[in-house]
């Protein structure tokens, strides 16, 4: 009797293990695929760069026959008809003046329509939310109009006016994290006097550190991958940034092409490894706050 | 709605008996602000205030009658004044009269803001004088600036920006809307306000209105279908990644890092060229004796439909991942603990905390990647922008809305039908929105989860 039980329990445990190993089995065969299907463009992008012969048309299949660094080094000295370098230079221009002035902007609103309770504050709130209903094309239709009739904002300097200008809208996900600073560190430096620049340079801005790197990292990054405001906006070639630029390429330039979007990518995905920390911080204080 | 209407009126009616009794009341330095503009506050002493009002009111009369008048007038006749070209007569640009027109109605919003102020600031000081205490000194209206008004020194460059390249864009936009701007009417030739007739052609039998229809059912299509796979799979692959017997959870979390990080440019390009029809796909078909499948060509529209929706899926599970991640790492352990000492089991776990709270927290954003997919211009530009369908008027069977408009109005100057265009997007992303924020539990319940 007692023999039998003990049997029966013992496969049971087995029985249990041998379902636990299948099921990390099952779920490791899952993540593996995922993983190949998050890295096989990557990949193909990578190897295409130092595609020796340069074209889509080639390769009977995915990943050239031979390798060199030909698409690089044509890359930032054949600069005749695709100035690279030129490119790479105006969207940095952009990338640091849009970071410096956004994340101001977006910093300063949040924290005010955080920290502040004003006549006024409920009324902007809704009319942001307005505001981004709006398609951002009518935006951008209307530079466009105002390009073809007056021909002006042909220049870098614009893209960074109007990037800046209109950054402060998405102030929603800063705000969010700017309501979870507790009132009463406020109340005390209150207490001991300081004015409201004070309390807001001293104690507000280290303690917003994550969101400032938050915010400060997306609006760097948001130049190297826009490619609809500046394509209506810039139109001589030296003007362009990588993105217009990169798009130009046909199927017969495809390595020069995957070479100069390797170049770029590679130091953003560098830095979103270093920082995903701050963007999933970013993100959920953002969605549980609305 | 009755109702409504019966409080308005409540409303006009009462602010109208204070308006008059505000008259009645104020002191001779009010009514001095009133009709010269800076006047009480010199009568105060206030000499700084008094200057700017005083500036703005000289500044505002000059500027009104010089040129803002008339360039509101110009905003209703958008001129009037034909140019040609051939004799070299310089006729009245309507694009311009509008924009000139629109920047002066905006300035005098702004002139009889300032305009209240000032009587307002004037009515207060003479509140703080009754009371026996001092009128502001300059000095002090400055010092409030970094302190109790900071608000307005922090929001003033935000807003100026927001009216200038936000407001103002979407408000001419809605105003081209109901003219006839657009090919032929373009300047030189005059512009002129046509009503609803954009309207009248969107919703009838010509050419633009059945494509407007074909398109808009593909678009619901594709924003709820986009939005449910990524959102379904995205949570999917978070949990995964969360099970305790998942190791080296870094390591698996860097492949869809990867693709979440590279710029979506990039990624769209590269796929439209795997996908094309000398590509590496088609390549291989064709070298193992096969014929090429039209991923992107005139005939393939299911092939680009369902291809759009599968990198539309590579490029922003990732993101749905990490918003996951990181507010399942937000749930209270506590529950867990005490659905273990109840008895639940692992699959009851997840149906009564994990997915609920999840679902909780994730809906206001689920609402944003509604409407970005519902606007999300990037996947079928990068994959279909040269091809053009029969029946279709200049677009093609996987453009969205947003698409359409970027052709109607940026490659064929159809400015007029393209902003009523987007004024229809507005409403159907802003009344979707509104009905899905009402009926999310985040917005009934509030405090569920704290």
């Amino acid at each position: 009797m007692k023999t039998m039980t003990l049997n029966r329990s013992s496969t049971k445990a087995m029985n249990y293990k041998v379902k636990k190993v299948l099921g990390a089995v099952a779920i490791y065969c899952v993540l593996i695929i995922v993983c190949a299907i998050f890295l096989f463009p990557c990949l193909w992008l990578i190897l295409s760069s130092f595609s020796a012969t340069g074209s889509l048309y080639d390769t009977p299949g995915f990943f050239p026959e031979s390798y060199s660094f030909d698409a690089f080094i044509k890359l930032f000295t054949d600069t005749a008809n695709h100035n690279y370098p030129q490119w790479l230079a105006n969207t940095l221009v952009i990338a640091i003046f849009n970071c410096i002035f956004s994340t101001l902007l977006i910093i300063g609103t949040a924290y005010v329509i955080s920290y502040f309770q004003f006549k006024a504050r409920k009324g902007l709130m809704k009319s942001a939310l307005v505001l981004s209903m709006f398609p951002s094309f009518m935006g951008m239709t209307v530079i466009y109009i105002l390009m073809t009739q007056f021909n002006i904002v042909n220049n870098i300097w614009g893209l960074v006016l109007i990037y800046s200008c209109t950054a402060p809208l998405g102030y929603l996900v800063q705000k969010g994290f700017f309501d979870t600073i507790p009132q009463s560190i406020y109340e005390a430096a209150k207490i001991d006097g300081a004015t409201n620049a004070r309390i807001f340079t001293t104690i507000t801005l280290p303690l917003a550190k994550p969101i400032i790197v938050y915010t400060a990292l997306t609006s760097f990054t948001w130049p190297w991958s826009d490619f609809i405001l500046p394509k209506l906006l810039l139109i001589e070639k030296d003007n362009w940034t990588v993105a217009v630029g990169l798009m130009q390429l046909g199927q017969d330039e495809f390595a020069r092409f995957a070479a100069g979007s390797v170049f770029i990518a590679v130091p953003i995905v560098v830095l979103y490894f270093f920082l995903v920390k701050y963007m999933v911080n970013g993100m959920t204080s953002g969605a549980v706050k609305g | 709605m009755k109702r409504a209407f019966r409080r308005l009126g409540i409303k006009i009616s009462d602010s109208w008996t204070n308006f008059i009794n505000f008259f009645k009341v104020a002191n001779t330095n009010t009514k001095a602000s009133m009709s010269l503009m800076g006047l009480g506050q010199f009568m105060y002493r206030q000499v700084g205030r008094g200057i700017m009002y005083l500036g703005v009111e000289i500044l505002g009369i000059l500027f009104f009658a010089i040129y803002g008048f008339q360039w509101i007038v110009g905003l209703f006749t958008l001129g009037t004044v034909q140019g040609d070209p051939w004799t070299g007569k310089q006729g009245d640009n309507s694009v311009i009269f509008m924009l000139l027109g629109l920047m002066s109605v905006f300035l005098l919003i702004l002139f009889i803001a300032l305009y209240i102020s000032n009587v307002r600031d004037a009515n207060n000081t003479s509140k703080l004088v009754l009371k026996g205490e001092k009128p502001k000194k300059f000095k002090d209206d400055l010092k409030d600036l970094l302190d109790k008004k900071f608000y307005k020194t922090v929001l003033f460059l935000p807003l100026l920006g927001t009216i200038i390249f936000s407001v103002i864009p979407i408000v001419f936009m809605i105003l081209v809307a109901f003219t006839n701007y657009g090919e032929p009417y373009i300047p030189p030739v005059l512009v002129d306000w046509v009503g609803l007739e954009n309207f009248v052609q969107i919703f009838s039998l010509g050419e633009i209105g059945p494509t407007f229809f074909k398109i808009l059912g593909w678009n619901i299509l594709w924003a709820v279908a986009t939005t449910l796979l990524n959102y379904v799979l995205g949570l999917l692959l978070a949990i995964l990644l969360n099970k305790k017997i998942v190791k080296g959870k870094f390591f698996w979390r860097l492949f869809p890092i990867l693709a979440y990080a590279i710029p979506g440019f990039i990624t769209l390009t590269a796929f439209k060229f795997m996908f094309a029809q000398g590509g590496p796909i088609n390549n291989m078909i064709t070298s193992n004796g096969g014929s090429p499948i039209p991923f992107l060509t005139e005939d393939g529209t299911w092939w680009a439909r369902f291809i759009g929706l599968m990198i539309n899926a590579w490029l922003t599970i990732p993101s749905v991942m990490l918003l996951a991640t990181g507010i399942l790492s937000n749930i209270n352990s506590d529950l867990y603990e005490a659905a273990k000492i109840d008895g639940a089991g692992s699959a009851r776990q997840f149906k009564d905390i994990t997915l609920p709270f999840v679902i909780f927290a994730t809906t206001p954003t689920l609402i944003t990647s509604f409407i970005g997919n519902f606007n999300n211009f990037g996947v079928f530009y990068f994959l279909r922008s040269t091809v053009t369908t029969e029946g279709y008027f200049v677009s093609n069977d996987t453009d969205l809305l947003i698409n359409w408009l970027y052709r109607l109005s940026i490659d064929n100057q159809f400015y007029s039908i393209g902003a009523a265009i987007s004024l229809i997007i507005f409403i159907i992303t802003s009344s979707i929105s509104l009905i899905i924020y009402i009926k999310s539990p985040a917005y009934k319940k509030e405090d569920t989860f704290r």
